[in-house]
């Protein structure tokens, strides 16, 4: 049997291109193996080659989902590809969703097998587990060498045909319902799970119920005139010199930050914490990110009843669900107090 | 290791040899140290930088391992290092130094 | 609360309902290649199309596009 033609997507960090100012770079294709490639290289084997790499620029792909797709889609085309596995994207959000998106794509599209691999709390995850599979990751690329050999391993079994299981082969849960055979009926089941339950004895469901985590939308805001707004962001805009030290990246705490007063956001004054996007913009006029200009003018305008005296900023860059979901119901409840009638939120 | 570090580490063999060179860390814990001194014997095992598999084999010690302390004057060490030594755990250090270089210093 | 970002299909998934794309990564509320008046107007543009969405009601997740 001849060997398995696997093409690769990496990012531009991976490909050596650079970081985050080099986010913004189109798709290339590459002979061989780039970067994580030479891992995956030794842990595919003899049973398949890397014949090219697809490297992307993590804001390209972002900005331009269409249009990014569609080349990189050629690009694997082009390549006669058996296989195609994407990243690992550990817990980095535009890649992980360019990966989990190009991989459902060149799916779609080629029919061939496909594989990526993140954090269980990557975007990426969410958006993409229904339509391919995504192997479980730690949350940094400290994890390379555990994830590779998982992913190459799962690889090899879908080029042959085979189904993955959850949790044996490292997959995350689809959360697609099969049909199966049981030889008790329904009923009965539900019986025996119900008295297992009361009588509390432990019991296995047949269905998780989903975790929507949705919100019912706010009613609208009536009279924007008399509103008061406030302005809250995970793009890290904070006083210079980050005086309260947000992480850069996974960050343990938000600030809150007084902005009476003031009728724009300058680079002396301010700047962003954010480790996750190129600084370069953001730190020349914070306004970029959080628009404290246009709201002041708004405000004097009279467009709106007033831009809240503060603002509250964190760093939205691999920031843990669990710590995103505490701050804000912390700082929801001042604001509330304060009677601010809605928020802008930016992210970037 | 960041990549502007591997490319000096890189450099420095290449220019002076591999046996010639001695790593020294400073990282607050196990865990980074030992990334680190893997990065510079086995290769960067994150695949991102400029040792992505390039195996340097280097000499790679952590500032308060005893190979350090004892090569430094004993004064110059308290004042410097002293006060870290206090706070890190020394022994995890040492343990997951040890065993990056028992499995890949060549020197 | 309208969240004005630019991968819009993460604010889809985490479960924004008010929703306004915004420019770039980098510079959601802003493009360095115009000049400053320019790119001014283009941020007071977006935040009237985040207010627009703070006064509209909606049942659900709702992209507020062009």
């Amino acid at each position: 049997m001849s060997k398995l033609r696997v093409v690769h997507y990496i990012n531009q960090f991976f490909a050596g291109l650079g970081g985050e100012e080099k986010a913004d770079v189109r798709p290339e294709v590459r002979e061989g193996k780039v970067g994580p490639g030479a891992a995956f290289a030794v842990a595919l084997g003899q049973d398949a080659e890397i014949v090219a790499t697809v490297v992307c620029g993590d804001s390209f792909y972002g900005e331009n989902m269409d249009e990014a797709r569609k080349i990189v889609l050629d690009m694997v085309k082009g390549q006669k590809a058996d296989l195609f596995i994407a990243g690992p994207a550990f817990n980095a959000g535009r890649y992980g969703v360019a990966c989990g998106d190009i991989c459902k794509a060149v799916s779609q599209e080629l029919g061939i097998p496909v594989l990526t691999g993140m954090y269980i709390e990557n975007p990426g995850t969410d958006l993409y587990r229904k339509h391919i599979n995504i192997v479980q990751t730690g949350n940094s690329a400290a994890d390379m060498r555990n994830a590779v050999p998982v992913m190459a391993k799962a690889a090899l079994k879908l080029a042959r045909g085979e189904e993955l299981k959850v949790p044996e082969d490292g997959v995350i849960e689809k959360g697609i319902r099969k049909n199966i055979y049981r030889e008790t009926r329904g009923s009965q089941r539900a019986v025996d799970m119900l008295i297992a339950k009361l009588s509390g004895q432990p019991f296995e469901t047949e269905y998780p119920m989903p975790d929507f985590d949705r919100v019912t939308p706010n009613p609208a805001v009536k009279d924007m005139g008399k509103a008061r707004i406030a302005l809250v962001t995970s793009g890290g805009i904070v006083p210079k010199g980050n005086p309260d030290s947000i992480e850069a990246s996974s960050a343990s705490k938000y600030g809150k930050y007084d902005i009476d007063g003031i009728a724009d956001l300058t680079s002396d004054a301010y700047q962003t914490a954010h480790g996750g996007y190129d600084p370069v913009y953001a730190n020349e006029d914070p306004d970029r990110v959080l628009p404290v200009d246009v709201l002041r003018d708004m405000e004097e305008e009279g467009i709106i009843g007033g831009l809240y005296r503060y603002y509250y900023s964190t760093v939205g860059n691999g920031t843990s669900v669990g710590n995103a979901v505490g701050f804000a119901s912390e700082f929801v409840k001042e604001l509330k107090e304060d009677g601010v009638d809605a928020v802008v939120l930016t992210s970037t | 290791m960041d990549l502007e570090n591997q490319q000096r580490v890189k450099d420095a063999a290449e220019k002076n040899g591999a046996e010639n060179i001695i790593v020294v860390l400073g990282a607050s814990e196990a865990e980074s140290a030992g990334l680190a001194a893997e990065t510079v014997t086995a290769g960067d095992p994150t695949y991102a930088g400029p040792l992505a598999g390039v195996q340097l084999g280097l000499s790679v010690y952590h500032a308060v391992e005893p190979e350090v302390k004892d090569a430094v004057d004993a004064d110059v060490y308290d004042e410097q290092v002293g006060m870290m030594e206090m706070v890190l755990d020394v022994d995890a250090i040492v343990k997951e130094m040890t065993s990056i270089r028992s499995q890949y210093s060549k020197y | 609360m309208v969240h004005v970002c630019t991968v819009v299909p993460i604010s889809l998934t985490v479960g924004a309902n008010r929703i306004v794309p915004a420019i770039a990564i980098p510079h959601p509320l802003g493009n360095p290649k115009l000049d400053k008046k320019e790119e001014k107007a283009l941020r007071r543009q977006l935040v009237e199309k985040s207010l627009k969405a703070l006064q509209t009601e909606v049942d659900g997740q709702t992209v507020f596009e062009g």
